[in-house]
């Protein structure tokens, strides 16, 4: 079965090396950037525990988790760069749409970077130089640099999972898919006015409501909602159907003739303007879909529009409380290791610091990974289960296709009354079901007629887009990550207790201790876990609603062999860079220098 | 030439300017650092000089890091639709360096950080490593300069619809490629060794006892082989200068204003006087160098009285740098790729577009590629004066980094 879910993954949409290349890439710089994001956040905490109290274990703490954020900062940076241009090398057509139309965010992540290059330095540099007041405003500056800087990429990644406009199908009233009426539809505003040029390089200025054919349009799903507030735009909710299909022809540079727009232009209106009709044929389908894009972006805002994404702030809380409970969890498995190193030797002041350490990891793990399950997650589902019915039908796993993780009598309770509670906030919801999902919701049925007329243009059924529905391994990706949460959530919970019990000299039982070794990988895990939700989900999707993925990859594409090489060299920058921490930081035997 | 100058080209030569100049000397201090460290092995000397030249190396590799940065997205922002285009042709020389980066950051947080922590040589391999690729980085990268010099290698499948990149028909023909690359090192290398002898007599007056010793020795050791490395840039300097020959409109904007012309003779931007400028910097440091040298070679003694020269030669070993990029970019604009401008070029590659495509293509290659055609959502006023501040702020944050690195006192020498 795993073959088979794994299969649908890869197969059932196009680019799947690639897929799995970004997949490692982004992965292993996510990986490292929760620690940027948690250890100055614990290094921040750390230093306050220090000015309030002057013990100088809290100090050592700071400089140790300080050392370790500059040192993921450096890596991250790294692969920040190497993820960039993977984007740029793997995806142009998405790097493109981005710099085009959603840019700011990317562009304002620039100004994050540089506070924190700046503060790092600062702040490592002029340890012992700078007032401990100075220093510590330095280190929130520093700190403020990554959370601003996450905070902008996420806006990116949120609109990609629900951009700003974007009509979900699932009516949340009835309980029912819109698929027959048009739904998932994209919010657009189209300008009265589209300035086309001329072969002369002149330029010529048509209403566009008289060029479409509105009628037909509206019959094909597409709803007038009105104008926008300047008066200079229609703002029209558009299938998303139409939407993905034109953007694809945009990105492979068709022209009208080649393009499903030749079916909707209002042939009266050409007609009655005999010269037009060779120019908007030749007149590629970028320069009428990217004005209509343009003016939806300077109508939502060019500065904010992915900050408006619907999922946006559910999906930075739940990254920040991630990154957290990430870097919590792995302070909690490095000083379990020292206490495990350390019991029997007769420095106790140093003991005594392992166990200072170990009980502000434990209990700052315990208090997020609960914030993450209770508010954070479930703000989460909550907007997926709203903005991304898909997803969340093949999240639960509402098919007759496969096994559900849960069996037994909990299982109808659970998907009948306790999901559609916490998803839709009533118990008398009904979940979204993934077996009513077309299967092709998301094909053009005009390219169809397209393919007919000249079979060397593509129909949506002939783009490796065989399932417009998410794959099905996301159920065990979402489980797995639950469970897994739990399991670690209730260790966390046990080794509080023992820290309670204990305090200040305290002892942990073996199988609280010995997992110290695997804690790192565990939690990255089940961050790894979410992250895949996530994207994996989203498939076949780049942009939900907008663009899919055979539209975003490259025209020249590595090879299978390539990028399993790229793979591995990523992969294997990860694992030295595991072990060169522990060798800098943890080396067994000697006390983390300070 | 006010046409020149727009928010974008402006942004973009800005970082492009301060990131080469801190890159260059991330080519040539990594080979420096390896050999110190290997030279202080039981000699406090060496073993200060190589932890303070990994120190300052690695300040300026991460301010040189955000400025790529910047200069990548700005790049994006201002023309998305010129890297929507590269994304999908130069994926080999982008790959090489993004994946010599990767290793290079990794290679330095663990050598850096590593010092007491890893066997001498398992150093040394980390070192190795790091040299390495310090020297591959710009491989991948003058790979795509070159590329944005002649095309050699792009095609069109006409089957498919699409262009592509043969590698190997660009690393065997282009022939700006090889010269610009071994320039490039040489240069770093050269000016890194300015630069450096530079700061240590600096230093070298500014200290007493073991420091003033080693950098003593430091400042005596640099200018033989930065000596070498000028005379060397001046036969490579000549051979790209040649190369460009086949770029008629790129090198009659360089060197048309004295009279140098080839093919039609047409001089669209004369930037003849920042190759003045260049040569400028240049014949001074030269100058500056040999004295220097020929005069502390004997005793050390004789660098005090020079070290406010060394600094200039120092200051002209960057200012060269930073000409010369800005020369070889600005004389191509407002083009991308400067061979556009040669019909033979467009010619060959349109020939192999089928004939009823041409006009389209011509057409989207010459607006893709024309800086004058930025995305005017990333240039709105507000933008711009976002921009301004941020980097006011960044500046002047790194000169009272520099400050606190290099100049006030407190801490620990040994902060590692």
């Amino acid at each position: 079965m795993a073959e088979g879910l794994l299969g649908q993954w890869l197969q059932a949409y196009p680019a799947g090396h690639l897929r799995v290349l970004s997949l490692v890439g982004i992965e292993v710089h996510w990986a490292i950037l929760q620690y940027v994001l948690g250890l100055s956040f614990l290094a921040f905490v750390a230093r306050l525990i220090y000015l309030r109290t002057h013990n100088e274990h809290w100090e050592r703490l700071t400089r140790t988790l300080v050392k370790g954020f500059i040192l993921m900062f450096a890596l991250g940076a790294a692969t920040g760069t190497a993820a960039e241009f993977g984007l740029v090398l793997l995806w142009p057509n998405l790097t493109e749409a981005a710099g085009d139309f959603i840019y700011f965010p990317l562009y304002a992540e620039i100004f994050a970077f540089i506070m924190e290059v700046v503060f790092l330095y600062m702040m490592w540099y002029g340890w012992g130089k700078l007032s401990l007041k100075a220093h510590t405003a330095i280190l929130f500056l520093g700190m403020a640099g990554a959370w601003y800087s996450a905070a902008m990429i996420v806006s990116v990644n949120a609109y990609m999972v629900a951009p700003t406009g974007i009509v979900p199908a699932y009516n949340t009233t009835t309980w029912h898919f819109m698929y027959a009426e048009g739904y998932p539809k994209f919010t657009l505003h189209v300008p009265l006015r589209l300035i086309l040029e001329l072969p002369n390089g002149s330029k010529v200025s048509i209403p566009t409501l008289k060029l479409l054919n509105i009628p037909l349009l509206e019959k094909a799903g597409m709803t007038v909602v009105g104008m926008n507030k300047a008066g200079n735009a229609v703002v029209v909710e558009m299938p998303v159907r139409i939407v993905q299909r034109l953007v694809f022809e945009m990105y492979r540079g068709y022209t009208v003739k080649d393009s499903i727009l030749q079916f909707v232009v209002n042939k009266t209106y050409v007609q009655e303007h005999a010269s037009l009709a060779p120019i908007l044929l030749n007149t590629p389908v970028k320069s009428i879909v990217e004005p209509i894009v343009k003016q939806t972006v300077r109508d939502e805002g060019v500065y904010s529009v992915t900050f408006k994404s619907p999922v946006y702030w559910a999906s930075i809380i739940h990254v920040y409380g991630a990154a957290i409970t990430t870097s919590a969890f792995t302070l909690m498995g490095a000083y379990a290791i020292r206490y495990l190193q350390y019991r029997n030797r007769r420095d106790e002041d140093y003991l005594e610091y392992v166990r200072k350490a170990f009980a502000f990891a434990a209990v700052t793990g315990l208090i997020v990974i609960t914030m993450q399950g209770l508010v954070f997650g479930h703000e989460m589902g909550r907007a997926i289960a709203i903005y991304n019915p898909e997803k969340l039908a093949a999240m639960e796993a509402t098919t007759s296709q496969l096994k559900h993780t849960m069996t037994g009598p909990f299982r109808s309770l659970f998907e009948d009354k306790l999901m559609p509670l916490l998803a839709y906030g009533s118990m008398h919801a009904k979940l979204p079901s993934y077996d009513a999902i077309p299967k092709d919701y998301c094909y053009c049925k005009l390219s169809d007629k397209l393919h007919q007329m000249n079979p060397s243009i593509p129909s949506d059924a002939m783009r490796g887009l065989v399932d417009c529905r998410p794959p099905l391994i996301v159920h065990y990706l979402y489980y797995g990550k639950v469970y897994l949460a739990i399991l670690l959530g209730l260790y966390a919970l046990a080794a509080v207790y023992y820290v309670w019990r204990g305090w200040p000299n305290f002892n942990l039982p073996g199988w609280i201790s010995k997992p110290g070794y695997a804690m790192p990988i565990l939690i990255q895990l089940v961050s790894l876990l979410g992250w895949a939700t996530r994207e994996i989900g989203r498939k076949p999707w780049t942009i939900y609603g907008v663009m899919t993925v055979d539209t975003a990859q490259t025209v020249n594409p590595p090879s299978t062999g390539e990028v399993a090489l790229v793979a591995v060299y990523l992969i294997g920058l990860l694992v030295l860079l595991a072990y060169g921490v522990y060798r800098i930081l943890w080396v067994p035997g000697n006390p983390e220098k300070a | 030439m006010a046409s020149t100058l727009n928010p974008a080209t402006f942004w973009l030569a800005f970082t492009f300017g301060a990131h080469i100049m801190m890159v260059n000397l991330s080519v040539g201090l990594p080979p420096l650092m390896v050999y110190y460290r290997n030279k202080g092995v039981g000699d406090p000397r060496f073993e200060y000089v190589a932890r303070s030249m990994t120190r300052v190396y690695a300040a300026i590799y991460g301010l040189a890091g955000v400025f790529a940065t910047a200069f990548t997205v700005f790049l994006l922002s201002f023309y998305p639709k010129f890297i929507g285009l590269a994304g999908h042709v130069a994926l080999v020389p982008f790959s090489i360096a993004i994946m010599m980066i990767a290793l290079h950051f990794l290679m330095l947080a663990l050598y850096w950080y590593g010092w007491d922590r890893w066997s001498l040589t398992a150093h040394n391999v980390i070192g190795t490593l790091l040299v390495i690729s310090a020297f591959l980085i710009p491989f991948g990268f003058r790979a795509v300069f070159a590329f944005l010099n002649i095309p050699t290698g792009l095609h069109f499948d006409a089957a498919q619809g699409k262009f592509y990149l043969s590698v190997t028909e660009f690393l065997a023909h282009n022939p700006t490629f090889w010269p610009f690359y071994l320039k490039t090192i040489v240069g770093a290398l050269t000016a890194t060794f300015v630069v450096v002898a530079a700061g240590y007599a600096y230093r070298y007056t500014h200290s007493e006892g073991l420091v003033k010793e080693a950098s003593g020795i430091v400042v005596r050791q640099m200018l033989g082989p930065a000596l070498v490395g000028l005379v060397a840039m001046f036969f490579l300097g000549l051979w790209y200068a040649l190369s460009l020959m086949n770029i008629p409109y790129k090198f009659n904007n360089i060197f048309g204003g004295f009279g140098w012309k080839v093919g039609d003779g047409v001089v669209t931007y004369n930037f003849s006087w920042a190759f003045a400028l260049k040569m400028f910097f240049y014949l001074s440091q030269l100058v500056i160098v040999a004295l220097a040298y020929k005069a502390v070679r004997r005793e050390a003694e004789a660098i005090a009285p020079r070290a406010k020269y060394l600094l200039y030669a120092g200051f002209s070993a960057l200012a060269t740098i930073v000409t010369g990029e800005y020369l070889n970019a600005f004389s191509q604009y407002p083009w991308f790729i400067a061979a556009v401008t040669d019909k033979k070029v467009v010619a060959s590659l349109l020939a192999e577009v089928p004939p009823q495509s041409r006009g389209e293509v011509a057409s989207y290659l010459l607006q893709v590629l024309d800086l004058r055609n930025y995305n005017t959502i990333a240039t709105l006023p507000g933008v711009t004066w976002l921009t301004a501040g941020f980097l006011a702020f960044l500046i002047a944050a790194a000169f009272y980094f520099v400050y606190v690195l290099l100049l006030k006192p407190g801490g620990s020498e040994s902060s590692y």
